[in-house]
């Protein structure tokens, strides 16, 4: 008689497809077949972490139709189990093992898309904290540089492809003109979780260097240079007065030394 | 830590398990139900399903029902996983708590199944152990759920009811019983549904759970799958009236997870659940009247006590829809130039 560890791992890899169903003697099914019982345990792990994978990624679901979803869905299934029981940190590794697929290699919106989608589902997962008015900040002396804590739900994406607009094009359920959708125009998305809600914007080049100096910690002065070095023309008090408006701040409190990253 | 809810009892009555469609409803809407239960994991984040639960934890009563700690698990528990449920016990302080005699887990991979066990000394010796760790860090006893399952391990040298009671002996772990899973299984195991409610230790049964499943036909094989996708069908019914008569008033959940139906439903569902309940209760009662009477009365009065109606079970729950058949939510999205919004 195997030991219970041994005895899962064998179901556990049977269940998984990854090797030849477990032994029948090691089970019983009244007078069904035990293997043709096992298979319902093979198709309830794929079957729902298809569901779920299909709930994260809708939009890439639709770029491939259904069926090369779910066939590729499969294959990420049997390959990357997931390793921890919170379903919704399943899907990290999808949009990569998207670009390993050779029948998308022409494709390349569908792993970026994807990747897109996926940065929407963790904004979803984290927390939204209490936002700051600049106004609160009046009688502070917070010296030359502070730091400027922003949301921690918020992403900040680059793709060479036109992710956003894909994305968005894909929101309506009328058919997509796909000649117009997948082109290849840099973008740059910021992202964050607003109550039910994700916001979602384009960004230029040096408001993305602002805001992903300023997510990374490297202080206001550090943020200002980077995108003043990609546009001599960068406003920087817009810049301030946008972040506020659009409640991304969380906090503001005098620079302490930098990160050495 | 300083409590932020006041303590909410769960009452030997009906309840629901929150399903993400009916959140909004729940809260704008507030119905009577008499308790909610959710699943640990949609709570392990920082989403707004998190904010909304903390919300409804004001007004309901909470059952916090894990399915992913794979306590049947030879290599133990995932402690990351525990720290998170105990988290979620501390931020909602529910009042009742549980999982599944089932493992999940095994080779490094999360098969989001539960898988039953072989039942037998070792495997009971590492269920107890893993639910003794997970009482203590929770500080609470912890109710364990029997499991629907489509096959059995020809080794097991004792039932699943006796595990869960000799579990109950060495634990002093509560225990939830899943009707359907019992009809679920007994069918596909070919065993005596309410022999195997009859052989658990009814005062450790703190709660029920109620659901629907599917029939499905594969060649000869006639096989149950327990999909919580419809309502709770008549069998499952009749099975939970010998439970209840058995039990007593115990609380009952209404688990529906595939195909969710508009949130009356589940509402009527669960009204149905608690009239069944104070129907067995009355007549337990008017024949205890009875036998006083005939006992005090040289001549017996003859009562006219109605035998228990049949009603069309699902009758209840039309009307509750039919109130309220409309859609359930519609999000509109949001274009304004470059700002886009995606809905939860």
């Amino acid at each position: 008689m195997l030991p219970l560890e041994h005895l899962q791992t064998t179901m556990a890899r049977s269940v998984l497809a990854m090797e030849p169903v477990a032994a029948a003697n090691m089970l019983t099914a009244g007078k069904a077949d035990p293997l043709a019982r096992l298979r319902i345990y093979q198709n309830n792990t794929r079957s729902s972490l298809t569901a779920a994978l299909m709930a994260v990624f809708p939009v890439t679901v639709r770029l491939v139709d259904e069926r090369f979803f779910r066939f590729a869905a499969s294959e990420f299934i049997r390959r990357h189990p997931p390793v921890e029981s919170r379903l919704a940190r399943y899907g990290a590794g999808f949009p990569r093992f998207l670009k390993t697929i050779d029948t998308l290699s022409d494709m390349p919106i569908v792993a970026e898309t994807a990747r897109l989608e996926w940065a929407i589902a963790e904004a979803l997962d984290t927390a939204s904290l209490p936002p700051r008015s600049l106004a609160e900040y009046d009688s502070t002396d917070l010296g030359l540089s502070p730091d400027i804590q922003l949301q921690p739900s918020l992403r900040l994406i680059v793709s060479h492809w036109s992710i956003l607009s894909v994305w968005m094009a894909h929101q309506q359920e009328t058919a997509v003109d796909e000649n117009i959708s997948w082109a290849r125009r840099p973008e740059r998305v910021a992202l964050w979780r607003s109550g039910n809600y994700v916001r979602l914007f384009l960004l230029d080049r040096a408001s993305f260097a602002f805001w992903h100096s300023l997510k990374h910690g490297f202080g206001l002065e550090n943020a200002t240079g980077r995108a003043l070095a990609l546009d001599p023309a960068f406003d920087l008090v817009s810049a301030l007065v946008r972040l506020f408006r659009d409640r991304l701040v969380t906090d503001v409190r005098v620079a302490s030394n930098f990160p050495s990253n | 830590m300083s409590s932020m809810f006041s303590p909410l009892a769960i009452p030997a009555s009906a309840g629901i398990g929150l399903r993400s469609p009916h959140i909004s409803e729940m809260l704008t809407r507030r119905p009577s139900a008499g308790w909610l239960e959710v699943h640990a994991e949609n709570y392990m984040g920082d989403g707004a399903g998190v904010e909304a639960l903390e919300r409804l934890r004001q007004i309901y009563p909470l059952s916090v029902h894990g399915v992913g700690l794979s306590l049947g698990s030879a290599q133990g528990l995932d402690r990351d996983h525990l720290e998170r449920l105990r988290k979620v016990c501390d931020r909602f302080e529910p009042d009742l708590v549980s999982e599944h005699l089932a493992w999940s887990i095994a080779d490094g991979a999360y098969l989001n199944d539960l898988l039953p066990l072989r039942y037998d000394e070792e495997a009971l010796a590492i269920v107890a152990r893993n639910v003794e760790t997970v009482q203590e860090t929770l500080n609470r006893r912890v109710l364990i759920e029997n499991l629907s399952a489509y096959v059995a391990f020809a080794d097991s040298s004792m039932s699943e009811a006796e595990f869960l009671a000799e579990l109950v002996v060495r634990t002093g772990c509560g225990l939830l019983l899943d009707v359907n899973n019992v009809q679920v299984s007994a069918h596909n195991l070919q065993y005596d549904a309410k022999a195997f409610i009859d052989a658990l230790p009814a005062e450790a049964i703190g709660e029920i759970h109620l659901a629907g499943h599917a029939t499905n036909h594969v060649g000869a094989d006639t096989v149950l799958i327990d999909d919580h996708g419809s309502r709770v069908p008549p069998v499952v019914w009749a099975l939970y009236q010998h439970a209840i008569d058995r039990l007593g008033p115990r609380p009952t959940l209404i688990e529906w997870d595939t195909d969710v139906p508009i949130l009356d439903v589940l509402l009527g569902e669960a009204m149905w659940a608690d009239m069944l309940t104070a129907s067995i209760m009355f007549n337990r009662k008017q024949a205890a009247r009875r036998e006083q009477t005939t006992k005090t009365r040289a001549t017996p009065i003859h009562l006219s006590v109605h035998s228990e109606t049949t009603t069309s079970m699902p009758v209840l729950a039309a009307f509750a829809a039919a109130r309220c058949a409309r859609p359930c939510m519609s999000v509109a999205l949001v274009s304004i130039e470059e700002e886009y919004h995606a809905a939860a």
